[in-house]
């Protein structure tokens, strides 16, 4: 039997980015991926993310822009739609009904947000310090962070500490009159989470987020198949053996160290390291089994908050898709979610695990198709969706701005089928919600930092580890740094 | 409005044995447990403990939480919850246990009786239904809470066993300690367990709440020849103490309820070593206790020989018969007077240089007087905890 140096649970990106980073360092790896194909939530991502520079560096990834410009709608019921355009990370308005004070202020709150998201930006890349550890490290980083925060200066560092804790409606209204303006930054802020725009902490999400992606409305177009083919490329060259259709039954311990794993059809792979790509919960709960966890720490897993809440539509249509009132070159992000108090009141049913009547959506068109991702759409357990009545919903706003909907196919992916296809407890893209208390080395939980868990030799690459969601890579690569640190 | 539905004025619970507790509580003094009224003192504490010491004391302890433990995996989460191991436990005999948190420190003592390989049940004195639901994930158990669907009196003191024999209880000298069995006590089925706090010859009696009375009045149906009597909590207090046995959030805080991390106490420092089995595979706490081991505990609760006769109640000990230069190195967290043993007895925590058992410490009593405070600076000797320990306690057949 082949014995391998590190195994990989799950061929997602962050499995095939740790997978190729341990290879080039001479480890024996091996990935073993559940579906057919490698690269999980990734092909479900609407795709406009952005991979960390020091992956493509580290990996030798070479991904085009396909375009320089980028166009982000914002949709009005009565189609006075607001369009920005985005050229090479440079906002300006295209068109609005908004007067000139409000777009001026609107860009500098978004400047303002860009400038505290590159402060926090600096902690992304890196391991998050552990509080306590009595290292000198993390001691060392610890004080580099809050250097970095006093480094803004005493305005931008009372600012920032400021709305660091706030909710983004508050912000807005204090400073915006136009209600699409900051419809369309609430948009921003609670998609993927489950906030509202009046929930605390809604700001720090939208900074998080631009941190990650290093742009607030998330456009850098990329080709995603492209990149997870690329990766895979990667591993190939770097020996990594990927088997397929193949799931982990179980991680098998003794005396609180990893021994190998065992796959469903019983067969069992010897290995003392571990990693594991599913999510916190799926890995603890399931593969490695409450038994042998502590109670104070099951406790923290079960606690850990990771209820997705956007579902993701697909439709076909007839003949080519037409936006009322927009020019097709001008085709880009369209967002629906006119106001604070409409994704408020679609937020209001998600608390009772309803799905809203009246949902928001984002969407892409292209030729005939259209891709949307829906909110709120709850995670159920032990329940399932009208999905019927859930796309009868967002078709009745869609058909608001599309003259003739004559739907050839339709599609929804919920939190519930995405739980099931990609194995991701609560359907949730960033396996967790990104606030505050599970955020940096807090993330996914005290006692789980730093990408180790409390089991010798197992290790986690997810995005439920630091720096969470998103297609970065980092998870994996900080991960992989991990084990050959410990392996050494 | 409805005067019922407002909680603050809704009384504390009364227990099955209530008519007649309340009948003998001259002094109706109560305290509270576990939402439930008990006698404190039925009419004077000391004749109680003498009671317990002499022949025997009847004490209601049905607030106890009581938690059913079913399933196939019942055995294996209970080796899971404790720091001792189980695996060997026999069906009618009773553990003795602690379960410490993930950082190795106690959250509460319980006994642990074995009904079957799959049917067990755990009495404590704190609530624990989160932490054991919490400890079950993943294992196939369901726990359930049962603390108002069972009776219980603790029945202690030399002359119990010559009481139950005379109510007819067959065998009952035969049971041994940490045993338990079902019996017939005046035509009522009862569950009886020779275990107890008392450091003495004694019993506890579990049977349904509608047999309370019944149970209760046969116990003092010999009172002509053997003075039975109804014991408060002040006077089991004083039997405990002598027996060495410790009481969460008394002489230590349940790590589950401190809110000061400092507060916590592991069982190394609670003298409860012997309880924890480093050797089994997996508990809650293990890491931690292993790391506990190796560096030894920092203080440690020991038992005290205090000078004098006054009780030495919280007070704080030193290192030196010289008060002027004395550094504090510890605490008593419980003292008294012990009528039978006639010394003065305490326990408490003292630092690592001092838990040697000879060792000398000091201890500064605030002793009341008439609206006043002598401070008495008494010498103490750091003993064995467990002041009271008679032989009858473990003898087989038991005392008749």
């Amino acid at each position: 039997m082949k014995k391998f140096d590190v195994i990989i649970i799950g061929g997602g990106h962050n499995g095939l980015v740790a997978s190729s980073y341990l290879a080039k360092k001479g480890k024996k790896v091996l990935v073993i991926e559940k579906n057919e194909h490698v690269g999980g939530l990734a092909e479900y991502a609407n795709s406009l993310s952005c991979i960390s520079p020091i992956i493509k560096k580290e990996l030798n990834i070479n991904i085009p822009n396909i375009k320089d410009t980028d166009y982000i709608i914002s949709l009005e019921d009565n189609q006075n739609h607001t369009i920005l355009e985005d050229k090479n990370g440079k906002l300006s308005f295209v068109k609005t009904n908004a007067d000139e004070d409000d777009q001026k202020t609107f860009l500098s709150i978004i400047n303002n947000y860009k400038l505290f998201s590159k402060t926090l930006g600096s902690f992304m890349h890196q391991k998050p310090p552990r509080v306590k550890s009595g290292k000198r490290s993390d001691l060392f980083q610890l004080m580099s962070m809050g250097w970095k925060i006093r480094k803004l200066g005493k305005k931008n560092m009372r600012e920032l500490l400021r709305v660091i804790g706030l909710n983004i409606a508050d912000d807005l209204e204090d400073n915006l009159n136009n209600d699409n303006l900051k419809g369309l930054l609430s948009h921003e802020s609670v998609l993927g989470s489950n906030l509202g725009p009046r929930s605390p902490g809604s700001i720090l999400t939208l900074l998080y987020k631009q941190a990650i992606n290093d742009n607030i409305f998330n456009l850098k177009k990329i080709e995603v198949t492209n990149y997870i083919n690329q990766l895979e490329d990667c591993c190939k060259k770097n020996t990594v053996e990927i088997i397929k259709s193949s799931e982990v039954r179980k991680i098998v311990t003794k005396n609180n160290s990893v021994t190998g794993i065992q796959l469903n059809n019983n067969e069992v792979i010897e290995s003392a390291c571990v990693m594991s790509n599913a999510d916190p919960k799926t890995t603890y709960l399931n593969l490695l089994g409450a038994e042998i966890l502590d109670t104070d720490f099951i406790r923290r897993i079960k606690n850990f908050r990771n209820k997705g809440n956007v579902a993701k539509l697909e439709l076909v249509l007839e003949n080519e898709i037409n936006i009322k009132n927009i020019d097709k070159k001008m085709y880009g992000k369209f967002i629906y979610a006119p106001n604070i108090k409409y994704i408020e009141h679609a937020f209001n049913a998600n608390k009772y695990n309803h799905y809203s009547k009246n949902p928001c959506l984002e969407f892409y068109v292209n030729d005939n198709t259209l891709s949307a991702n829906i909110y709120y759409v709850p995670y159920l357990i032990n329940a399932s969706h009208q999905e019927n009545e859930i796309i009868e919903k967002c078709v009745a706003v869609l058909s608001k701005f599309i003259p003739d909907m004559n739907i050839r196919k339709q599609e929804l992916i919920t939190p519930n089928q995405m739980e099931e296809k990609y194995n991701i407890s609560g359907g949730h893209w960033h396996h967790g919600d990104l606030e505050i208390d599970q955020l940096l080395m807090m993330r996914p939980f005290y006692g789980s930092s730093q990408y180790s868990t409390p089991v010798n030799g197992l290790y986690l690459c997810s995005a439920g580890t630091h720096p969470g969601g998103g297609l970065t890579g980092i998870n994996g690569l900080n991960a992989a740094k991990k084990i050959v640190e410990d392996l050494k | 409005m409805n005067k019922e539905k407002i909680s603050y004025k809704k009384p504390l619970l009364e227990t099955p044995f209530h008519k007649r507790t309340s009948e003998h509580c001259y002094a109706n003094d109560w305290y509270r447990w576990a939402g439930y009224k008990v006698a404190k003192e039925y009419s004077s504490t000391e004749l109680e403990y003498t009671s317990m010491r002499n022949t025997a004391g009847v004490i209601d302890i049905t607030p106890m939480h009581k938690y059913e433990i079913k399933g196939k995996d019942a055995k294996k989460f209970i080796n899971k919850l404790i720091t001792k191991n189980i695996t060997n436990i026999q069906s009618n005999q009773v553990a003795y246990g602690i379960w410490c948190n993930e950082d190795g420190m106690v959250i509460d003592d319980g006994t642990i009786f074995c009904l079957n390989e799959n049917h067990y049940r755990i009495f404590c004195a704190e609530r624990n239904l989160n932490w054991f639901c919490d400890t079950a994930t993943g294992f196939n158990v369901t726990i359930e809470d049962i603390s108002s669907s069972i009776a219980a009196l603790a029945f202690q003191g030399p002359l119990s066993c010559k009481i139950l024999n005379l109510l007819k209880v067959e065998n009952i000298e035969n049971l041994k300690p940490f045993h338990f069995d079902n019996y017939k006590l005046e035509n009522q089925n009862v569950t009886i367990s020779r275990t107890g706090f008392s450091g003495d010859l004694g019993y506890e009696i579990w049977c349904d709440p509608s047999q309370a009375i019944d149970v209760w009045d046969s116990l003092f149906k010999f009172n002509r020849d053997y003075k039975v009597l109804a014991a408060g909590m002040n006077s089991l207090e004083m039997v405990r103490i002598e027996a060495g046995f410790i009481q969460p959030n008394a002489d230590f805080m349940s790590a589950e309820q401190a809110l000061r991390p400092n507060r916590m106490r592991n069982p190394y420092e609670l003298g409860l070593g012997w309880l924890v089995n480093l050797d089994k595979e997996y508990f809650t706490g293990k890491q931690a206790l292993i790391r506990h081991k190796e560096k030894g505990p920092e203080k440690k609760l020991v038992g005290l020989d205090v000078e004098g006769d006054k009780p030495a109640v919280g007070s704080v000990l030193y290192d030196n018969s010289k008060k002027n230069i004395a550094k504090e190195i510890g605490i008593v967290t419980a003292a008294m007077w012990s009528p039978v043993l006639k010394s003065n007895i305490a326990i408490g925590f003292v630092n690592k240089e001092y838990y040697k058992l000879g060792s000398n410490v000091y201890a500064e009593i605030y002793h009341p007087e008439e609206l006043d405070y002598r401070k008495i600076w008494a010498e103490c000797k750091v003993v064995k905890k467990q002041f009271f320990n008679n032989p009858r306690r473990n003898a087989i057949p038991a005392f008749i």
